[in-house]
């Protein structure tokens, strides 16, 4: 099927003479050229805020950086502790929960004869800690996930560029990065040792009522408590009875 | 601080450009006149080969000049356009140099880089392709572009008076009687190659390509050597040194008394542009069309509707580059010779320095040279600006500038300046009407319309500080908006 060129003569002189549009556009984009040849590049990031008479709007990007808005989650991290070693304690929640599968754990297990402070603590860490950086789909559900705030994405980095794709998948080494984190709630910050805790072990519903206001009983008697002894309580003693 | 460099790059390149002219100037008298050997080491070597000076113009001019210009307009091209555009352009090939590392320098090593490409590249050549006539495909369309040159004077015969004989020194390879013809036989045989390279390809589109160009090429023949009759005319010669000669005249100028320098004549000169101003657009825009770049580049349509050199991979696709852009150079130092005055300043002093500059020849003749490639750098800029400005012209439309309002155009500007000639054999009255057709349309180009806001078409409203994205000042309400 032709093209039927429809020959459009609604311009004034100007326009359907072309040359002087011609030379205007050829002033526009000389304009510019002479602005962005004499004039120093504005430099902020911020494009929209620059000034001045050059007019770049590039940002050069490895040597500046946009800077990424505040809800942006980066690359994840691994969280440590104190001591450095990880807080992950190996409960494979983040790795069933990651809908890219990119998370991969081993969990080794502390010896009960092990002389580490912790050693009964927690019981288990990543031996394998790994994350295939190019199947992360950057969705977060991992940190959503975590009990232990053991990974988090609070770098603000992009994942770096590699020359293969081995150099994506990162292990402990390189996951195990930033700030330390700790709560009061961390089971090694409550107890100083691995040793017994110095408290005994209560049955759970004494101890709710412990430190309230006794109850009157209808007859006026004081509601009688059970005896807290020293001795252990077996926990069988429930089933039996 | 920024400004401050660019004016001394351009000024180390008007140095480069005097240094290389002189030295063409120089190894120009050494052939004509003989040499000493260098160090000492043999004797005065008198039996210098007179006439043979077009030998070192041709590796200076055409080797030198014509192709490192060329070779510096493939990154001209990508960086000036991207200032054009408000972008930064290449700027990331550096070399681990101490001093030079991590600067770019304005994007100087692409060049290399970009050779280095093209030279490793494979060179894939179709399987059906016929081998003789795909590898002579680029050899023709890059060969004649360089032979165009040999008549374009770059700069004036100047005397040397060397080992007691006198030699008469020009910058120009050859200076034919059939001068400008010699333009227009050689440009037409530009169009084999790339017809040849769109049949020898094998492939369909190549072909479609090939012959976009040939049509395209030979329907511009026409209009070009018209365009160029008119100033044929006005100076009665078609050699390019008599052109050039025939525009030192001022049609009118007065002159001043410098001292002990003596007089110093300024004026307006009979520049082919003010003599012929619808020659030079003629002129321009066919020559434009030969050298099949925007808006003229339906041949090649390297994005879109693929071109005859599809099938060309590696330096054989880089010669059809570099010919392009070599066509770029030429076209601007032709231009130049034909309607800028060639190598003369034109306005004023070009006596005044020929007379005080008549002591070192070769320095005087290296000045006049390096105004000329001042003036094809210009030219090439215009060129490159010209490709970004303006979008791809449809191939009807191609078709109807070249046949219906070029060469009309053509013809008529051919009677006009012959009956004014006639008219005024000393050009005034050529020079007058070309000054009302110049002034016509610039009052066309100046004149502000009054429907012109909010297109982002003219930024000149906007504050010299908006960079071009500032708001209006107010927004209209929606009240305000209903009103009109």
């Amino acid at each position: 099927m032709a093209y039927k060129a429809t020959k459009n003569l609604t311009g004034d002189l100007r326009e359907r003479l072309y040359l002087p549009e011609l030379l205007r556009g050829l002033a526009i984009t000389t304009r510019h050229f002479l602005r962005n040849l004499f004039n120093p590049r504005d430099t902020n990031v911020e494009v929209v805020d620059r000034k001045g008479p050059n007019l770049v709007s590039t940002v050069s990007y490895p040597e500046e950086k946009t800077p990424y808005p505040p809800g942006y989650r980066g690359l994840h991290r691994l969280v440590p502790r104190e001591d450095g070693k990880p807080r992950c304690v190996a409960c494979y929640m983040c790795a069933t929960i990651c809908p890219a599968q990119c998370i991969y754990i081993e969990a080794g297990e502390y010896e009960t004869s092990d002389p580490a402070s912790e050693s009964r603590v927690i019981e288990k860490y990543p031996t394998q800690f790994v994350i295939d950086e190019l199947r992360c789909i950057v969705c977060g559900l991992c940190v959503d996930a975590c009990p232990k705030d053991a990974i988090r994405m609070d770098t603000g980095l992009h994942t770096p560029s590699e020359y293969n794709r081995l150099g994506f998948v990162w292990d402990i080494p390189k996951l195990l990065q930033g700030p330390a984190v700790s709560h009061p709630s961390d089971p090694w910050n409550k107890r100083a040792s691995s040793a017994p805790p110095p408290h005994q072990h209560r049955e759970p519903h004494i101890r709710i009522g412990e430190g309230l206001v006794p109850l009157k009983l209808p007859s006026g008697e004081p509601h009688k408590r059970t005896e807290v002894t020293d001795q252990p309580i077996p926990v069988t003693r429930f089933l039996k009875e | 601080m920024k400004a401050l460099q660019v004016v001394i790059a351009i000024g180390v390149i008007f140095g480069i450009i005097f240094g290389l002219s002189a030295a063409s100037y120089w190894l120009g008298a050494w052939i004509e006149s003989g040499f000493y050997l260098p160090f000492g080491i043999g004797p005065l070597v008198k039996a210098g080969l007179p006439g043979w000076a077009w030998v070192s113009n041709l590796l200076i001019l055409v080797l030198v000049f014509v192709m490192v210009i060329a070779t510096f307009l493939t990154l001209a091209e990508r960086k000036w356009s991207a200032m054009m555009q408000d972008r930064i352009g290449p700027n990331r090939a550096t070399i681990e140099v101490p001093g030079l590392r991590g600067r770019s320098l304005g994007g100087v090593f692409h060049i290399a880089t970009d050779a280095l490409k093209m030279l490793t590249k494979e060179d894939f050549r179709p399987k059906n392709a016929d081998p003789l006539l795909f590898n002579l495909g680029p050899i023709l369309a890059f060969a004649p572009v360089l032979a165009l040159f040999a008549v374009v004077p770059v700069g004036p015969q100047v005397t040397v008076n060397r080992f007691d004989a006198v030699h008469r020194i020009g910058l120009q390879v050859a200076n034919p009687d059939f001068g400008m013809l010699w333009i227009f036989a050689i440009a037409s045989l530009a169009v084999y190659g790339t017809s040849l390279a769109g049949w020898a390809s094998n492939n369909k589109f190549a072909l479609l390509g090939g012959v976009r160009a040939a049509s395209q090429m030979i329907s511009y023949e026409v209009a070009l050597g018209l365009g160029l009759v008119g100033a044929m005319m006005a100076f009665s010669t078609v050699r390019l040194p008599d052109l050039i000669q025939g525009q030192t005249v001022q049609l009118w100028g007065g002159s001043v008394h410098l001292g002990s320098t003596g007089p110093l004549a300024f004026g307006i000169p009979a520049w082919g542009i003010f003599l012929q101003p619808v020659g030079f657009i003629i002129f321009f825009a066919a020559a434009f069309a030969e050298t099949k770049r925007a808006p003229f580049d339906v041949p090649e349509g390297e994005s879109e509707i693929i071109g005859y050199f599809v099938e060309y991979s590696g330096m054989k696709f880089g010669l059809f580059m570099i010919s392009e852009f070599a066509e770029v150079v030429i076209l601007a130092a032709v231009t130049t010779a034909i309607f800028l005055g060639g190598w003369h300043i034109g306005f004023a002093g070009d006596a005044w320095l020929t007379r005080n500059l008549a002591g070192s020849p070769i320095v005087l003749g290296a000045v006049y040279a390096t105004i000329f490639w001042v003036k094809v750098l210009v030219l090439c800029y215009i060129q490159l600006a010209i490709r970004w400005t303006f979008p791809r012209f449809r191939y009807d439309q191609i078709q109807t500038l070249g046949w219906k309002i070029l060469l009309p155009q053509a013809l008529a500007n051919v009677f006009i300046t012959g009956a004014l000639i006639l008219l005024d054999p000393s050009l005034r009255w050529l020079a007058i009407v070309g000054f009302v057709e110049i002034g016509f349309v610039l009052a066309l180009a100046l004149r502000r319309k009054d429907q012109e806001v909010g297109h982002g078409a003219d930024d000149a409203h906007l504050p010299a500080d908006a960079h071009g994205h500032a708001p209006p000042a107010a927004l209209p309400g929606p009240a305000a908006a209903s009103h009109h």
